[in-house]
């Protein structure tokens, strides 16, 4: 297109804005489309008609650039901000993550719900045998043999003071798949503890009795078969004087400061006053019989 | 080449700065930017035509962002926002399609 015809084009269009006597038919009360008269305007007036007026009065004044660019650096900046303000707030993402995590409290809640209800029944199962059992001096041995054994098996929540470990992946694991933690490393620290004198250990959590199963499924390490996530905290209840010490020197001890040094995978040892370790749910009666009296 | 310039050196200092819209303006930032390109794109169109000018610009600029501000303030404050919001985009979108039709053509003839 020619400067001319441009120029052409705009004197036409300040014609058609300043007397409805152009070419486009004007738009009045008599036209089919009178009910459309808005949607008309905006395709056929986008241009605001005051350039065309501002041009037929040759208000071509070239000594505001100066506006025009003061004007254009708010419109970057309100693009930019708006833009910024977008990506960072991301009202979706914050919504969807609240409704997550009230989901996780809501199933949190009933967690402690039932687990306040285990607690009931273990006590009222304690009741019931000690009242099956009555008051004899076999019903009394029974009793302090079961007090005793109750911690040492997992059958009932234990807390003490204790050592802490934690173990991890090297950083170099997804290079490497020697550098994880393996089953094995997490048995042998389990029996290493037992061995040093822990009168309880529990993994993430997890209470280990005689029949707890650390194995491995697929890519995860699982406790009672149920899948840990990393890192694994071994929580152990014993004698703060001997129990790190003991495991320390034991082959266990040895074994991960192999794997600490070697293989640089993470491995803390710390005493701590109080740990509390939760009953194995997993524990059920597997055999009963009526006591000889 | 000043005002292009401008825009370019505007996003920088946005990004670089990053100001913080008050709370109470944020709802009416997207339909401002909306209106600000309809008034860029009628000014690309009336350059291209020849008879662009400053003032014209800088007046329906200004306008046209506080304009339909306003209209989503008024919305706001009368349970309509949303839609009132949504008017405003379809009309300008509609203004900035032709005006961009018109542009495609004086520059490519197609």
């Amino acid at each position: 297109m020619t400067v001319t015809s441009v120029r052409r084009r705009a004197q036409r269009r300040g014609q058609a804005v300043s007397s409805s006597a152009g070419q486009q038919p004007p738009a009045t009360s008599q036209a089919p489309d009178a009910s459309m008269d808005l949607l008309n305007q905006i395709i056929r007036q986008p241009v605001d008609p005051d350039y065309a007026l501002g041009a037929a009065r040759g208000d071509n004044s070239s000594g505001r650039r100066w506006t025009l660019g003061v004007l254009a650096l708010i419109i970057g900046a309100l693009f930019a901000v708006a833009a910024l303000q977008t990506t960072r707030t991301a009202p979706v993402l914050q919504s969807e993550r609240s409704e997550l995590i009230s989901r996780v409290q809501t199933a949190e809640g009933e967690q402690d719900e039932l687990r306040s209800r285990v607690t009931t029944l273990t006590q009222e199962i304690a009741t019931l045998r000690a009242a099956a059992l009555g008051d004899d001096d076999t019903a009394r041995f029974v009793e302090s043999q079961i007090n005793t054994l109750d911690p040492v098996v997992g059958n009932v929540a234990v807390t003490g003071p204790g050592v802490l470990i934690v173990v991890d992946d090297s950083p170099s694991a997804a290079a490497d798949a020697r550098d994880r933690v393996l089953d094995i490393d997490l048995q042998v620290l389990a029996n290493g503890l037992w061995e040093a004198g822990a009168e309880a250990v529990a993994i993430n959590g997890h209470r280990l009795s005689n029949l707890t199963a650390i194995r491995s499924a697929g890519d995860a390490i699982t406790v009672d078969y149920r899948s840990l996530t990393r890192p694994y905290r071994v929580e152990a209840i014993g004698d703060l004087r001997t129990l790190q010490a003991g495991f320390v020197e034991s082959s266990a001890g040895a074994w991960w400061n192999d794997l600490a040094q070697n293989r640089r995978m993470r491995y803390e040892i710390s005493n701590v006053k109080q740990l509390d370790l939760a009953a194995d749910p997993g524990i059920v009666l597997r055999r009963a019989g009526k006591a000889s009296s | 080449m000043i005002p292009l310039l401008g825009l370019i050196a505007g996003i920088v200092l946005g990004v670089v700065l990053e100001p913080s819209i008050p709370q109470a303006l944020q709802p009416y930032l997207p339909i401002a930017i909306v209106a600000a390109m309809d008034a860029l794109f009628g000014a690309f169109r009336a350059y291209l035509e020849g008879i662009f000018t400053d003032r014209v610009f800088v007046v329906s600029f200004i306008s046209n962002v506080l304009i339909a501000a306003a209209i989503v303030y008024i919305g706001d404050q009368i349970g309509v926002g949303s839609q009132l919001a949504t008017g405003v985009v379809v009309v300008l979108g509609i203004r900035i399609f032709t005006n961009a039709a018109a542009i495609r053509r004086a520059l490519f003839h197609a």
